[in-house]
């Protein structure tokens, strides 16, 4: 069902409720408590938004696009009424230098999990089209993850909230006002006495001035927070040895050996790109020779730095404390009685502390930040007397704001929920009642409260347990300031004037505290900065919203003194019995915040190739001992608490550990119900990892829809591994293949791809970003079942060797741009050709979609527009696509083009300068995104450039290299350390 | 005439005329009406679920069916090469037994040419369906354009459609020159003047003077002559839509004679079923005799041994040459999900086929039309395993898929047989002699000539 049918659906209803609601509004809002009685409130409720959800488990394209396009319609309003804003963007002016069809660039950043990723944002027309790194960022250093690039189809997004609405039906903004202000006033009288704040996690400055002025007027006020993926185990960690809670800032790309338990450093999340940055700097040093890159994993799940690591043990959940206990006592910190290791495990300890005293200064141990206090105080006290802190690990105050009753701020309020002692909630930008732990029931305590408010991107649960909602602008679209990981400033500035009537956070709160819309968002950022700039405020703030960021503000990483060495870690007796369940933030759409997003739902978890869906995922022993398949429905039971999902096996996993991903399960929004909701089995004392849990079959099968059904490289060499020893005297790995035709002609520039899978996470980040760059449509949960998904570069995953201890590789796959192409030769119009600069061209407007080239490619990269995949889009969304690519037909083959539309932008640029494309010039959108500078792009014809060098190393090689199709990307083989690692 | 019996040439004219009659009966006086109404009404069902799947096909995209990345071909591709293989039993019978003067294909050249025909209509009506942009097809033609866009000659495709254009108009040719003499008989015997002018107008004022029958002749067996290669090269030309691929499973030297062989095993498997049901239906024993189901026993095992000794090859070279992708397909044969395929080819073409070694069994209706049945599915089973086993999991692992045909798919195949093939075919033995009368009593006539000249 369509939400266009759930809404004429419920018309009956809205109609007498809607003037039951016009007629109280109007007289007194302030007995909103009685609606609440009513019997027509909660049918108003229930008739309102649960029908809204499509109510098919599988959402396909088709219903996703019509109930984009019907939301859009409804609203009576289309993305062409978006323009540029003025004081951000001069393009209506018409300034000098603006010309229409050029792309303009303008740094701003959006947040993740409450910190700032810095973007340029690609804007035709004050249409922005594309989120591309910062290069001069201080964190990201022009990498830019998945989250980061699909913000912009969240800005898009036709589902987002248009309008202020009243217990759930559409109000007006002057309604909110009046509302507002009358509560305003009525808490002036009281100091705020029973008034509540509760926003997610805050870094930006403008915010919490705000907030300490409002607490300042109100002083029986309180501001909490709630993030649902949280760092209030490294707080207490940092508490227990240093005496107050710190932030940790990794400087991997100093750290020649890691340690790290369970700790993902690599994997998704805000900190994602800024490690992997630091990580990848050090991998590619230690390539050169200077220095080593040793990573030793200790994980329950395949993670993308397990996976990454040199030498990956795997550990059942409740074996970290002994583990991280042996290691403590083998570098001689102490820790305490401990139990016996298995003989792999103290084999990994052993060597591990070995190589962690060899590179003394050089090294880091981390343990994850979800693991208990305990472990990671062990784990700083481990880094201290190895001499690391300070030079691989130092800390700073925690960037985010701290809330009063810090990490255990949202069990504060809802004791006072419970206690009555709350009576103005107002919840900005987070959702609560779907994200809290199941044991605090949020929602029942929320209803005690007698005005609820929130404000929010989309009419998500919390929104539909308030009396108001307020729509917010999408961080592209407003005028606020947020702080990066390290702390760095980034004045967010609009690239587009706000879609529908929405309002910014900081207006919202001006709102909150009694003052109406007068000053614009830009004055409340300005106001905040004002002060500390001063005279130099206005060079100050246009370097800023220049540069991406404020230089120089994050605080300096610093080393307090340790307080306290006596950790304890408790009984480290590591034998929890039964099977322990891990609760982790999804790879593709994080806490559930992206779930709406269609590219990110869209895109494969990194290790599964899942999309549209999460499951519940087993180790092949523990399938194998219940007969368990892919697909088998299951129940999970914690406590009290149960959910039923889909198993799925994942080579490589501990035995008796069972992992879940949060975020999917939402009744409400276009994303429909998809897999199950982890979130239930959460509890406050146990947010992350639960023993004791059981699984029972249910009996019925579940479709897990992935991109890619096998993963094991069945003794095929498609990832190539070289020992680091060997690679001084390395043979080259490619030879030379023989052929009746004589060698193709090439001219400069020739184009040609490396992929060093030395680098490569897997983290997506490429993926998203051609999806990006080159329009690429997505096709919903249904048609990738069916294996018709559109994604031109996919990064492979593989394992090899035994299942329950494999080895594992990532390997993304776009075209190779073979010389000796089979496409163009199976081609019977001519839609497949080979251009003069080694490009294998698609010619869409010849593709008669014979499908020739597809069969004969034996990479299998080319995608086939099965439906029409692209008319049907919402208009909001046909104005993201990027006007430089063509959008592709019905019955038409596309694939990867290495950014064609980049090449020729360069090609012009060089050819009205008068000169050569210089080398660096061409940037592919992949290219642009990897946070590790995996992927090099560029001229093969020249020798100095960067990607002819890396073809010449010797452990450049040819992917099917037997099949003599010559491709012009070619990989890197990783580099194992195996050797080195065993001394 | 019955004073002159006695005369070996009015005798001879007696049969002749008893030919005549009794081959002609069937289009003027149509024995059995009620069944074949019956029939033509089912397969006008067909037809019309037919044109729903084309409709459904064409509003949505090929989206509908069941192919997918890295199965791009599915049904369609294998019922094209399936459609073409049968087709060729139609040139093989009619134009190379007509150039090396077996007399015996006369009972059987008209109907097999008729199967032909709509069987090149059905391959050739595929490759259109399947296309993603279908309104462009002719965009395989060189055709002259603005643009100065030709074809890509290097393409298997393009010769594919070159080999079934060139198939369908010489099939055509050969058919109706082969059918003017009898269309000339049908107009004489029409009784109603609709059919006089029908005929008439077909029969392209045809008097059977001396004159006509020598130019008859010439461009008969000049046709001939040329339908004959088209018979290797067209199939060992679809081969190579397969072989020229790089792909495991599909790139060997040995695809092009296997495929003709394949082709022509599958289309003496169709012309045994049609001439049994044809015996049975218009109690022909007479023309269409036991030496005719004989020989066309010992044609169908001998195609299908040289077609088994292409399985056997097939997996030789995979052993081989020891390639591990090739190993790999072979495996996935054997045991993969689409193993149902290919024991279904090998047994349906192999086991059931032994019987034929036996004279009782070839000349034993029942025996030959079972046989024939068995070798069209296990053939059709052959065509789809040799597509659907090497795409879907071909060189990576990780874009191994599976393919399933979907409903509308098979719809398309079924409503295709009934109404694209069956319906025509059904149409031609109801208004055209469907047996060559004059060719068989023609070589009665030499036959008794020859039999009196020793």
């Amino acid at each position: 069902m369509t939400s266009e049918q759930a809404l004429s659906r419920s018309q009956p209803a809205d109609k007498t409720q809607g003037a039951e609601a016009r007629e109280r509004n109007a007289s007194v809002w302030r007995s909103l408590d009685e609606w609440l009685g009513t019997k027509s409130f909660k049918a108003l409720l229930e008739a309102e938004f649960p029908s809204i959800a499509p109510a098919a488990d599988g959402i396909n394209r088709r219903s996703l696009l019509q109930a984009m396009g019907a939301s859009l319609a409804l609203a009576g309003l289309t993305g062409c009424s978006s323009t540029a804003d003025e004081t951000a963007l001069p393009y209506v002016e018409m300034p000098e230098g603006e010309t229409q069809g050029i792309a303009r660039f303008y740094a701003t950043a959006v947040s993740l999990a409450g910190y700032a990723q810095p973007v340029f944002g690609k804007t035709y027309s004050g249409r922005p089209v594309k989120l591309e790194g910062n290069a001069s960022h201080p964190a990201s250093r022009g990498a830019i993850d998945a989250f980061t690039q699909a913000a912009l189809l969240g800005l898009y997004d036709p589902s987002r909230s248009q309008a202020p609405r009243l217990v759930g039906e559409v109000s007006s903004w002057s309604a909110w006002e009046r509302a507002t202000v009358e509560r305003a006033s009525m808490l002036d009288r009281t100091g705020g006495e029973g008034f509540r704040l509760l926003t997610g996690r805050l870094t930006s400055p403008t915010l919490q001035r705000q907030i300490s002025e409002m607490m300042a007027r109100w002083p029986q006020a309180r501001w909490h927070s709630h993030e649902p993926v949280d760092d209030r185990a490294l707080h207490a960690a940092t508490r227990l040895v240093f005496g107050r809670p710190l932030d940790r800032h990794l400087r991997l790309d100093r750290a020649e050996v890691i340690v790290s338990f369970d700790d993902d450093l690599l994997g998704p999340g805000p900190r994602q790109v800024r490690q992997a940055k630091g990580w990848s700097d050090r991998r590619m040093a230690a390539q050169r020779g200077e220095g080593a890159s040793l990573l030793f994993v200790a994980e329950p799940t395949p993670s993308l730095t397990g996976i990454a690591a040199g030498d990956r043990l795997i550990a059942a959940p409740a074996r970290f404390s002994v583990l991280v206990a042996n290691l403590a006592n083998a570098l001689g910190v102490e820790a305490g009685s401990v139990s016996d290791l298995s003989e792999q495990e103290r084999r990994w300890v052993q060597t591990a502390a070995e190589r962690l005293q060899a590179y003394r200064g050089r090294a880091l141990v981390s343990v994850g930040t979800h693991l208990s206090p305990e472990m990671q105080a062990l784990a700083l006290l481990i880094n201290e007397r190895l001499g690391n802190l300070g030079q691989t690990l130092a800390f700073t105050t925690p960037i985010a704001a701290f809330p009063p009753d810090g990490d255990r701020s949202l069990e504060a309020l809802v004791e006072d929920m419970r206690g009555g002692r709350v009576s103005t909630l107002a919840i900005l930008g987070t959702d609560p009642v779907a994200t809290a732990p199941s044991d605090l029931s949020f929602a029942e305590a929320l209803d005690r409260v007698e005005l609820r408010i929130h404000a929010g991107l989309h009419v998500d649960a919390t929104a539909n347990r308030c009396h108001w909602h307020a729509p917010l602008q999408h961080e592209l679209e407003s005028w606020t300031d947020l702080r990066a990981v390290d702390g760095t400033v980034s004045i967010v500035q609009p690239l587009v004037k706000p879609f529908w009537s929405v309002r910014s956070i900081h207006t919202v709160l001006e709102n909150l505290g009694g003052r109406l819309n007068g000053v614009g968002d830009q004055d409340v950022v300005r106001k905040t900065w004002l002060p500390d700039w001063g005279i130099a405020f206005d060079a100050n703030w246009r370097s800023a919203l220049l540069e991406g960021f404020v230089a120089g503000s994050a605080p300096r990483p610093e080393v307090p003194p340790v307080v306290n060495r006596a950790v304890n870690l408790g009984v480290a007796q590591g034998q929890g019995g039964g099977l322990t369940l891990l609760i982790q933030p999804d790879p593709t759409i994080f806490d559930g915040r992206f779930s709406k997003n269609a590219w990110l739902q869209e895109l494969p978890k990194p290790i599964t190739k899942i999309c549209w869906g999460n499951a519940v995922l087993v180790s092949p022993a523990l399938a194998a001992e219940r007969q368990w398949t892919n697909g088998d429905g299951v129940r999970v039971s914690a406590g009290d608490a149960s959910v039923e999902g889909a198993i799925w096996i994942v080579p490589g996993q501990a035995r008796d550990t069972v992992v879940v991903h949060l975020g999917y399960g939402k009744q409400s929004g276009l994303a429909g119900k998809l897999g199950f909701d982890a979130y239930q089995l959460r509890r406050v004392d146990a947010l992350c990892q639960i023993a004791g849990v059981t699984l029972e079959a249910t009996g019925e099968k579940q479709t897990i829809v992935t991109t890619q059904p096998q993963h094991a490289m069945d003794g095929f060499d498609f990832v190539r591994k070289v020992q680091r020893a060997e690679l001084a005297a390395l043979e080259p790995l490619k030879t030379k293949q023989p052929s009746f035709y004589p060698a193709a002609e090439a001219s400069s520039p020739s184009w040609g791809m490396s992929i060093d899978l030395d680098l490569c996470i897997g983290c997506n980040a490429c993926v998203t970003a051609c999806q990006s760059e080159n329009n690429i449509p997505v096709v919903g949960k249904d048609l990738v079942a069916q294996g018709r998904e559109m994604h031109w570069l996919r990064v492979d995953h593989y394992y090899e060797g035994d299942p329950d201890d494999p080895d594992m590789a990532f390997q993304p796959v776009p075209c190779m741009h073979c010389e000796q192409a089979p496409c163009e030769m199976g081609c019977p119009v001519n839609a497949a050709v080979h251009s003069y600069d080694g490009l294998n061209l698609q010619v869409y407007n010849r593709c008669i979609g014979t499908r020739t080239c597809s069969s004969y490619c034996p990479y299998k990269v080319r995608r086939f527009n099965w439906f029409d995949f692209t008319q049907g889009d919402a208009e909001s969304v046909k104005a993201m696509r990027n006007p430089e690519v063509t959008v592709r037909q019905r019955g038409v083959m596309e694939k990867c083009t290495y950014c064609i539309q980049r090449i020729e932008g360069a090609r012009i640029q060089a050819k009205k300068e008068g000169r050569e494309i210089a080398e660096g010039e061409v940037v592919t959108a992949c290219q642009a995104a990897c946070p590790t500078t995996a992927i090099t792009f560029g001229n093969v014809m020249d020798n100095q450039s960067a990607v002819s060098r890396r073809k010449a190393e010797a452990r450049d090689y040819a992917l099917l290299e037997e099949v003599n199709t010559r491709p012009r990307t070619t990989y890197l083989a990783r580099i194992l350390d195996d050797e080195a690692q065993r001394i | 005439m019955s004073e002159a019996v006695d005369h070996p040439g009015s005798q001879r004219r007696a049969e002749g005329s008893r030919v005549t009659r009794q081959i002609m009966r069937i289009p003027t006086r149509y024995p059995g009406k009620w069944v074949w109404d019956l029939c033509f009404l089912i397969c006008l069902c067909f037809l019309v679920l037919f044109l729903v799947s084309v409709v459904i096909l064409f509003r949505n995209g090929v989206g509908v069916w069941g192919n997918t990345i890295p199965v791009n071909w599915g049904l369609a591709i294998s019922n094209y090469i399936f459609f073409v293989g049968i087709g060729h039993a139609g040139t093989l019978i009619s134009a190379m037994l007509l150039l090396l003067n077996e007399h015996w294909r006369n009972a059987l050249n008209r109907f097999a040419e008729a199967m032909t025909l709509v069987a090149v209509i059905c391959a050739g009506l595929y490759p259109i369906l399947h296309l993603g942009r279908f309104w462009r097809f002719y965009w395989m033609a060189p055709y002259p354009n603005t643009m100065d866009l030709w074809p890509q000659f290097k393409s298997p495709l393009t010769w594919d459609f070159f080999a079934v254009l060139t198939y369908l108009i010489v099939s055509f040719l050969f058919w109706y020159i082969g059918l003017v003499p009898d269309l000339a008989t049908m107009r004489d015997r029409a009784k109603k003047r609709g059919g006089q002018v029908f005929y008439g107008v077909l029969a392209l004022g045809w008097r059977g003077s001396a004159r006509h029958w020598a130019r008859w002749n010439q461009s008969y067996r000049i046709t001939a002559a040329i339908a004959v290669p088209l018979v290797v090269s067209v199939h060992s030309e679809i081969s190579l839509l397969f072989a020229a691929g790089p792909i495991p499973g599909w790139t060997s030297t040995v695809f092009p004679p296997y495929f003709v062989l394949g082709a022509a095993f599958s289309g003496f498997a169709v012309v045994s079923m049609i001439a049994v049901v044809l015996r049975f239906a218009f109690r022909l024993e007479e023309i269409v005799t036991d030496r005719h189901l004989d020989l066309l026993g010992q044609l169908l095992l001998a195609c299908g041994m040289m077609t088994a000794f292409g399985y056997v090859a097939e997996i030789f070279d995979a052993l081989y040459a020891g390639e591990k992708q090739d190993l790999q397909t072979l495996f996935d044969r054997f045991t993969g999900e689409n193993a149902w395929s290919y024991w279904g080819a090998v047994i349906l073409n192999f086991l059931p086929l032994q019987l034929l070694w036996w004279k009782r069994m070839r000349i034993f209706p029942v025996t030959l039309f079972l046989i024939g049945l068995s070798v069209t599915v296990g053939m059709w089973l052959e065509r789809y395993m040799l597509l659907v086993t090497t795409l879907y999991r071909d060189y990576l692992v990780s874009s191994y898929g599976s393919y399933a045909p979907s409903f509308w798919e098979w719809s398309l195949f079924i409503g295709m047989i009934g109404g694209v093939f069956l319906l025509p075919f059904l149409l031609f033995i109801r208004f055209f002699p469907a047996i060559s009368a004059f060719e068989i009593k023609e070589s009665q006539f030499e036959d008794q000539g020859e039999r009196q000249g020793d």
